[in-house]
């Protein structure tokens, strides 16, 4: 129920996440349309050579004989284009007179020639509904027979561009895309590794029992020390309200016990020898409910002690049995009922627990004046036994028990179903309380033909006691 | 003076196509009825195609083919003023002289096709995967077996300079080669052999033009000529012309040149907008495929790229791996053999070196 609250809102991992790859993604559309741009510019600028090239070879294979202007097109220009393997060429030679020479005689440089005022150039145009690039040399002839300028346009289509264009931007796009892919892969590495303290902080708060009101004193980066101070401070203030009430309940018990001890000295003195029938059965019930309240009190002040020493008392090994057997001698009154079989078992080896030896006999003194109240028909076995790592304290009578759906309740403070048998409910809470603050667990093991058992298990010390 | 008769033969030329276009029609119906009609212009023999049309014919018996056969330049010319009036001269077209398409294919006449058959064909041999080389013809000598004695027979293009150069007398009008004002697969030829780094071609044609060498149209006649031993020796011939005429007439006799050999590969192109451009592609691909290849190695133009040379040719075992082989490359340095103003400058210097010399009496008609 606890973790669960925090997961609703969108996660911070899946915000950054989503931000990144927008970022990304636009940083790669960005660097794609570059390339494509890029690739575009180098493939016209390498190909634009070739055309210039075989223009100009064509302009150079120019020549005037017998008076009259040839040409020779040198089959190396058609090859050079024909370095574009799939392109179709097209060409035309004009002479000085504007006539064309040879070639194709509809092809035109997008400006026309006259007002063209470089040598050379290249330019995009449309030829037979094809776009070409369109190059032009100019050859400029002073023979006595023929005189002017002589030009050369050469035209090729564009699919050897396009093809480099494509496989150029192609080949960026998959480095900018796998460079996109490792980049988004680092940044999800990095933003899980900073969101780590987060978790753990979460882990370390969850995690904790909910009687520790101690700061949380985990390792965070300074931008998560506001939430932590802030997380310790509201703790502080918690404690110290929850001080404030343990006090109260204490010194309320205390100062009820006073005048407690002096309401049963005088019901004891007043005695029953002028009281009619009727008068003995209320004063016996005021007397029951008089005890009742004085052993509440007790247990009260016993529960706020057995928290308070939790919380103060520096842990030493001590003897498992002899707590046990002080709390028996301590639990069994010498008015109890001479027909009840008890008996106290203890092993050879003496099992030493870590603990605080008062909490844990007044644990053992609750169970088993609990077991005696309400359990022990007429036997009533109190046990300390080791196994493994585990010490175990085990009280059986052979009385009715407690079913197992009642199990948790019984735990609790003021939830047993026997008040009216003058059951104060806090035997059980008080022995879980320091079973826990031991380490261990309070547990009941379901009736059986030898009777009903409840278990304290502490762990075992296996160091060397003093 | 030879611009005037050079428009003569022109106007000569257009009439022989008129006449060509109604006698040349070969029609090789389907097999089965209902069938739909494949119409090939073609420059390839009827007698080389015939094998290739009728085992496709086989595997596609729906398809009858109308198949028309002209010499290489009336070819293009058709196609050509086709393309510019944008009516499809048919729907597939074959021919040896390869510039011709090339050309076709630079102005936008052909359509593209691409299919496993044509990923089979070499990088040399396709142009923007609308013009294909689909057979592989060495260019050739021939000689007559008893007019030309075996020590004198010529290996290389320079021993037939020589030859021709020491026994002027005995070879004088004896030897034919391709009129390349009439034929564009003699164009093609001679203008590679002026490219070769060496400069024989000029002292070949320069013995040639002493010998008074006799032009003829096409590789048929001269083979005829040199057959019937009016003519000893033909110069640049299609070596699947002359392989099938030597087996023909055992007289004959083939020689693949060892110093160097143009290797033309006839070309095939479907024109942009053919009304059965699929059946044109599915002809194409049978011409590329295996079987269609293997059909044309034992039945009609018998040289590959990759074997050996048929029984009975004098030459380097395989063409490949000698190294002598020049294949033309089916690319834009094509347009530099068609490019107008430099085929009517060659024509002309070949003409004036070759034909302008005196003509024996027997060939002047």
């Amino acid at each position: 129920m606890r973790p669960e609250v925090l997961r609703h809102g969108p996660s911070l991992f899946g915000r950054l996440a989503r931000r990144i790859s927008f970022v990304l993604f636009i940083g790669a559309a960005l660097l794609v349309s570059a390339a494509w741009y890029y690739a575009e510019t180098a493939a016209n600028k390498a190909y634009d050579r070739l055309l210039v090239g075989a223009a100009l070879q064509m302009a150079e294979s120019l020549s005037v004989e017998d008076g009259i202007l040839t040409a020779r097109l040198p089959t190396s220009a058609f090859e050079l284009l024909g370095l574009a393997d799939r392109d179709r060429i097209f060409y035309r030679v004009i002479d000085t007179h504007g006539q064309t020479l040879t070639g194709y005689d509809d092809l035109k440089t997008p400006t026309p020639l006259e007002r063209v005022q470089d040598p050379l150039s290249v330019e995009e145009g449309v030829y037979k509904g094809e776009p070409v690039r369109i190059a032009h040399a100019t050859r400029i002839l002073a023979d006595p027979a023929v005189s002017g300028r002589a030009y050369v346009i050469v035209a090729q289509t564009n699919e050897a561009r396009l093809a480099l264009t494509r496989e150029l931007t192609l080949r960026a796009t998959i480095l900018v895309f796998i460079m996109s892919l490792l980049a988004f892969a680092g940044a999800m590495l990095a933003i899980r590794y900073a969101l780590q303290p987060v978790e753990q902080l979460g882990t370390e708060v969850r995690g904790r029992d909910p009687h520790d009101l101690t700061p949380v004193t985990v390792d965070v980066p300074r931008e998560l020390d506001p939430f932590v101070s802030s997380i310790n401070h509201f703790m502080g203030r918690l404690n110290e309200r929850v001080d404030l009430l343990q006090r109260f309940i204490a010194d309320a018990a205390h100062q009820i016990r006073t005048p407690l001890t002096a309401l049963t000295a005088q019901i004891d003195l007043l005695g029953t020898g002028k009281l009619d029938k009727a008068g003995r059965q209320h004063f016996n019930r005021v007397k029951e409910r008089t005890s009742e309240l004085s052993r509440l009190t007790n247990q009260l002040l016993s529960h706020a002690m057995v928290i308070h020493r939790a919380d103060s008392v520096q842990l030493e090994p001590i003897s498992l049995v002899d707590v046990a057997r002080r709390a028996y001698r301590v639990a069994i009154p010498v008015t109890v009922d001479p027909d009840i079989v008890i008996s106290f078992e203890a092993p050879d080896e003496r099992p030493f627990v870590l603990g605080d030896a008062v909490s844990l006999r007044e644990a053992i003194v609750n169970v088993i004046d609990n077991a005696l109240r309400h359990g022990t028909d007429q036997r009533l076995e109190v046990r300390v036994r080791a196994s493994g790592t585990q010490a175990f304290v085990e009280v059986e009578d052979d009385g009715p028990g407690i079913p197992p759906e009642s199990w948790e309740k019984a735990t609790q403070r003021f939830a047993t179903s026997k008040s009216h048998e003058g059951s104060s409910g806090l035997g059980f809470a008080i022995a879980q309380e320091v079973a826990n603050a031991h380490g261990g667990t309070l547990s009941f093991r379901a009736r059986d033909e030898k009777g009903f058992t409840v278990v304290l298990t502490l762990p075992l010390f296996k160091g060397v006691a003093k | 003076m030879i611009q005037v008769s050079f428009a003569l033969l022109m106007v000569g030329l257009t009439a022989a196509q008129a006449l060509a276009a109604e006698s040349n029609k070969t029609l090789f119906p389907a097999v089965q009825p209902g069938a739909s009609t494949l119409t090939v212009y073609s420059t390839t023999d009827l007698a080389a195609i015939k094998p290739l049309i009728e085992d496709f014919q086989k595997s596609s018996p729906d398809v009858s083919i109308d198949y028309n056969e002209y010499l290489t330049n009336e070819l293009n010319a058709l196609a050509s003023e086709a393309c510019r009036k944008q009516e499809p001269l048919g729907d597939l077209l074959l021919s040896s002289s390869v510039d011709q398409l090339l050309k076709l294919a630079n102005d936008g006449c052909a359509a593209a096709h691409t299919s496993p058959e044509t990923l089979r064909v070499a990088e040399w041999a396709n142009w923007r995967d609308e013009v294909f080389g689909f057979t592989y013809e060495p260019a050739v000598f021939v000689y007559n077996r008893s007019k030309v004695p075996p020590a004198e027979v010529p290996r290389t293009h320079v021993e037939l300079a020589d030859l021709l150069r020491e026994r002027l007398n005995y070879y004088r009008g004896r030897v034919g080669t391709y009129d390349i004002r009439l034929s564009g697969i003699g164009y093609l030829l001679a203008f590679n052999d002026a490219r070769q780094t060496t400069t024989v071609f000029g002292r070949l044609l320069e013995s040639m033009a002493r010998a008074s060498a006799v032009a003829r149209c096409c590789t048929g006649e001269i083979l005829d000529e040199v057959a019937k031993g009016n003519l000893y020796i033909g110069y640049n011939m299609l070596g699947s012309y002359a392989y099938d005429a030597a087996q023909r007439h055992p007289e004959l006799g083939v020689v693949v040149p060892r110093d160097y050999t143009l290797v033309l590969s006839r070309g095939a192109l479907i024109p942009k907008g053919a009304q059965r451009s699929d059946l044109g592609a599915r002809f194409l691909d049978y011409l590329l495929s295996e079987r269609g290849q293997s059909v044309a190695r034992t039945n009609a133009f018998y040289f590959t790229e990759s074997g050996e040379l048929p029984p009975g040719v004098d030459g380097p075992q395989n063409l490949k791996e000698s190294g002598v082989a020049q294949p033309i490359r089916i690319g834009p340095a094509l347009l530099a053999v068609q490019d107008r103003a430099q085929r009517q400058r060659f024509i002309e210097d070949w003409s004036q070196s070759l034909i302008e010399l005196n003509s024996p009496a027997w060939t002047r008609e």
